[in-house]
């Protein structure tokens, strides 16, 4: 009896949390006039499938969605292999300066991003670097955060895998890639997701750092929707469905994984 | 031991020697230009009107093929706004780009933008006694900078004036046949509107412009001898119409950001919008039937001195190389010609900035099409721009807050226009130190 | 520990594993503090840099509206963080102990969090629109005034109860609204984590306190939170951390980032707006500065006070 109460509000709950989504996916399939009345829990006049192909037509978005990809996996593979190691490092290997230099790392952390930008800029333009790949991805290839998530998780590992291991003779970059990748295999999947996502849906950064059209990303993409003439809310809806689609199935995908990862981000005292 | 916090410091030192170089170079003459084979223009056109300005820009180029200008789509004026300042600060940008005259004021603090003068003087290129005449003296003016010793620092790009659309439809229900010529007959309209209809007179969207506009056909003025003057007389009539609008419940509010007055416009939801004349193109498309709405003139206080307020874009170029300077010239040069400007405004809902674009039989076939596309050119006469210095955008700012202020009854209207003389007063005065 | 070097672990090996990491970081995330730093002491109006010392900074503390944003990301901090630790704890409780549908579920309450702002940010603004969303709809059906919303620069304490507070008291209505889409928002990324620190516990633990007699209550007061109270403290500070730094769903709600009469302007949005609405590039960076300070701080006291409560169950 008490789970059928339980699943009841979970329901109701999710519902409730997603009822913004139900209503994009429904204008998504309204004709223009219907959808500029802004009506709610109102089914569509018509179901206008058609609206998803001309979003999709209303701008490069297949090719959008292919630079977004681009960057958002390179950049999530190299959040990964850089938390790895230096999560590694400072979770497992005793050394001077090891806690200021984590220290200093976090700090990073507690800069707005804002302020960030200006001096960025500079410098990807005095590499040489605006309106290329490099100035998407190469800023996001680390960051404290993913550090700091990997080095709880090798902190919460005993040492006696490791111990194991150089007994054996095992070179310890090797060891890393091999025991060390599964043992916190939940950890960098986590690290992953929330990689992938932010650079998914980063929209600020790309805007400042390029400008030509076959490097725009999918975020840039969706401000044709607004153009002067006001909104065309129903092929913008289209379009977001079509954008959010990855991250969901992404998660979906992941999410085994997620769980046990998540449980060893904690902070002990 | 040592190596570990020696590393440390190496790399404090590294971040700090990238900083060192990056500020290395504080403020010489020149910047670097984004790219070397095209001239870069950064404009903020979508859809259809980027689709003419394409146009436009290839027949320069098939001109003038040594070094082309390349359009490029760098979002709407704000952020190109950010585009420009950052790209200031790392010592590169485009060959030119859209601005609004006084974000130019601001880039020319930094020594960014050419100055057009000695473009004009050229005496290859340059533009004669009688081209320069034939520029509207408004529009024109609006790009001499007296920060800078009146140097024409930009040229006008996508002008346009604030006039009253109205609704045809929604006007008929209230028994109503013509628009108001009056602020008088205005208000007596809206009441009308709202007693026999039901319905609200005018979604207003609270845009300084807008409220400087109405101030003007007040019989005001925005600035005088260095001062504004928002706590004039016109300036308390201004804020007491939109007070007496929204207590009356004649008008809501626009949200910011958005078209959705157009659209309730569209929608045949209210009578009246108070626009730029450049959205004609857009109203067209929602309305289909010049039975439906009608273009007049903002409504005046006095009927024999109107006036109402010139805005737009307008374009600087940057202080890059000689040779994308020079192509850029040419560009803005043939842009502004009587021909181009014809063809752009023909296409798109700006106006055209040459005088002898009356002249043009295309321009007089298309006022002979439907009466009300003249309305917007004849404003032109009579279209007064708002001030170009730096520091204006906080104080656009400060004036939409004050509309808000008297909107949501935290404020009357006299109050709100005094306090915004005091506060807009002091931030000119902060940008002098 | 033992003495790791040697054939092993050469002295350079952790410098090796860590320069990647450290030369982005250095390079994109320390430098532009440190060039902001420079930039708030120089005097940006002179082409010469000339120094400012510290007159921006005294500047800040000086101006109303740097203040009045202050106040607002507090506000902002407290009214988004609390709910959302609550909320997702809560979420994810039940999402523990529910025995069907899991998987589905967790996505659907993840959803909110992997959206794109700018499209879930349209729809907030279309349901709240003054004239045609489905709030005032609501509301008129049941006899209540419309709202301005988002719109609304009036706070809701003075809405909700007019002789008692002023318009200028508490959080805007307009703010209201943008924290309740944060807390809609980040609920999700809360959750996930809950779910994960939950699902370690040992399940005898919980076992033994029903069967002697326990209810749900004195399991999840005795031997949940003292568990998960690590991941709580993480959760926390992160939360702190992210809460003063939201940008971007305040700038879609909003348009501008400012707000109505600028009251969802937050620290971050006053940064950007003096930057780049403002030009003015110094005083904006010596804001920056003052943040990130204040931010490092308020670590260092979380992380002290929590020390002795939480529990350590390796």
């Amino acid at each position: 009896m008490k789970q059928r109460i339980l699943h009841s509000a979970l329901w109701v709950g999710a519902i409730l949390m997603n009822y913004p989504f139900l209503w994009m996916m429904l204008t998504s399939l309204m004709p223009l006039e219907q959808a500029t009345k802004n009506k709610h829990g109102i089914w569509p006049e018509t179901w206008n499938w058609k609206n998803y192909l001309d979003a999709w037509n209303a701008a490069p978005f297949g090719q959008y969605f292919i630079n977004t990809l681009a960057i958002s996996i390179t950049v999530t593979v190299s959040v990964v292999l850089t938390s790895l190691l230096a999560g590694y490092a400072l979770a497992k290997i005793p050394f001077k300066g090891r806690g200021i230099l984590f220290a200093l790392i976090l700090s990073t952390m507690m800069v707005p991003f804002e302020a960030s930008i200006i001096p960025n800029f500079v410098i990807i333009s005095k590499l040489g670097w605006y309106n290329t790949y490099a100035a998407l991805i190469v800023p996001w290839c680390a960051n404290a955060f993913s550090i700091f998530l990997v080095r709880q998780a090798f902190r919460s590992v005993p040492n006696d895998y490791f111990d194991a291991a150089r007994i054996d003779g095992c070179g310890e970059f090797r060891f890393i890639f091999t025991l060390g990748v599964f043992l916190v295999r939940p950890m960098l999947i986590t690290v992953a997701l929330f990689a992938f996502l932010g650079s998914y849906n980063s929209l600020i950064w790309p805007l400042i750092v390029t400008s030509s059209e076959s490097l725009r990303v999918i975020q840039v993409g969706l401000t044709v929707f607004s153009g002067e003439t006001g909104v065309r809310v129903n092929l913008l809806m289209a379009a977001s469905t079509i954008v959010i689609l990855p991250t969901a199935l992404l998660y979906l995908i992941t999410q085994k994984f997620l769980m046990e990862g998540a449980g060893q981000a904690g902070i002990r005292g | 031991m040592r190596f570990s916090f020696s590393s440390i410091w190496i790399l404090c030192l590294f971040s700090f020697g990238v900083g060192c170089g990056a500020k290395d170079n504080s403020d010489t003459a020149t910047f670097r230009p984004i790219q070397t084979e095209n001239a870069e223009f950064w404009h903020r056109q979508t859809t259809v009107t980027a689709e003419l300005m394409e146009t436009i820009v290839a027949q320069f180029n098939a001109e003038n093929p040594s070094l082309p200008i390349e359009p490029i789509y760098a979002g709407n004026y704000g952020e190109i706004y950010r585009k420009v300042t950052t790209s200031i600060k790392a010592k590169t940008l485009p060959a030119l780009a859209v601005a609004y005259e006084n974000m130019t004021a601001e880039y020319a603090q930094s020594n960014a933008v050419v100055e057009l003068d000695s473009w004009v003087d050229h005496p290859e290129f340059g533009l004669s006694e009688d081209d320069i005449n034939d520029f509207f003296p408004a529009m024109l003016d609006t790009n001499r900078f007296t920060e800078y010793d009146g140097a024409l620092l930009s040229l006008p790009f996508t002008k346009s004036v604030l006039v009253l659309y109205y609704n045809k439809r929604v006007l008929k229900a209230a028994g109503l046949t013509t628009p108001p010529k009056t602020w008088e007959e205005f208000i007596t309209q809206s009441k009308q509107i709202k007693e026999r209809t039901g319905k609200f007179a005018l979604s207003f969207d609270v845009d300084c412009s807008t409220i400087d506009g109405i101030l003007f056909s007040m019989g005001g003025q925005v600035m005088k001898d260095g001062k504004t003057q928002y706590d004039s007389t016109e300036s308390i009539e201004t804020f007491e119409l939109i007070e007496y609008l929204f207590k009356e419940k004649l008008a809501y509010q626009n949200p910011p950001g958005t078209f959705n007055d157009e659209t309730d416009f569209g929608n045949d939801k209210i009578g009246f919008i108070l626009r730029t004349s450049s959205n004609r193109p857009y109203l067209e498309d929602l309305f289909n039937d010049h039975d439906a709405w009608g273009i007049a003139p903002l409504p005046q206080s006095d009927l024999d001195n109107p006036k109402t307020v010139l805005y737009g874009g307008s374009i600087c170029l940057f202080n890059t190389t000689p040779e994308q300077q020079e192509a850029a010239w040419k560009f803005v040069r043939y842009f502004t010609s009587t021909e181009a400007t014809v063809q752009w405004a023909l296409g798109t809902g700006y106006l055209p900035v040459r005088r002898s674009a009356a002249n043009d039989p295309k321009m007089q076939a298309f006022w002979e099409s439907w009466p009300d596309n003249r309305v917007a050119f004849d404003c032109l006469e009579y279209a007064v721009p708002e001030p170009n210095i730096s520091g204006w955008q906080q104080i656009r700012n400060r004036v939409a807050r004050a509309a808000t202020e008297v909107i949501s009854s935290m404020s009357t209207g006299q109050d709100a226009a005094i306090r915004l003389k005091k506060d807009a007063d002091a931030i000119i005065s902060k940008q002098r130190n | 520990m033992l003495n790791h070097s040697g054939k092993f672990r050469p002295l350079m090996t952790p410098w090796i594993m860590l320069f990647p990491a450290i030369a982005i970081i250095a390079v994109f995330g320390t430098f532009p503090f440190l060039y902001a730093v420079h930039l708030s002491t120089v005097d940006e109006s002179s082409p010469a840099n000339v120094s400012n010392g510290l007159a921006y900074y005294s500047d800040a503390l000086r101006d109303e509206s740097f203040i009045q944003s202050v106040t607002i990301t507090l506000w902002f901090s407290c009214g988004t963080l609390f709910p959302v630790l609550f909320f997702s704890l809560t979420i994810a409780l039940g999402l523990h102990r529910a025995t069907k549908f899991k998987k589905i579920l967790n996505t659907l309450y993840f959803l909110p969090y992997v959206t794109s702002i700018v499209a879930a940010a349209l729809v907030w603004r279309a349901f709240l629109d003054p004239t045609q969303g489905f709030a005032n709809e609501f509301f008129a059906q049941r006899g209540w005034e419309p709202q301005q919303w988002l719109l609304e620069p009036r706070g809701v304490l003075h809405l909700f109860l007019p002789d008692m507070f002023s318009p200028t008291t508490g959080p805007s209505l307009s703010l209201a609204c943008v924290m309740v889409f944060e807390i809609w928002h980040s609920t999700g990324f809360m959750i996930v984590i809950f779910l994960a620190a939950l699902s370690v516990i040992p399940k005898e633990l919980e076992e033994a306190v029903r069967l002697e007699g326990g209810t749900e209550w004195t399991v999840t007061r005795h031997v949940v939170i003292p568990f998960i109270s690590p991941t709580l403290l993480f959760l926390t500070i992160v939360g702190v951390i992210g809460s003063f730094q939201a940008f971007s769903s305040i700038y879609a709600l909003t348009g501008d980032g400012r707000g109505p009469l600028d009251t969802t302007q937050t620290l971050t949005v006053y940064i950007f707006t003096q930057f780049y609405d403002n030009g003015l590039i110094g005083y904006g960076a010596a804001v920056a500065v003052l943040l990130t300070l204040a931010l490092i701080l308020l670590t260092i006291i979380q992380w002290q006070l929590a020390k002795r409560r939480v529990f350590d169950v390796s």
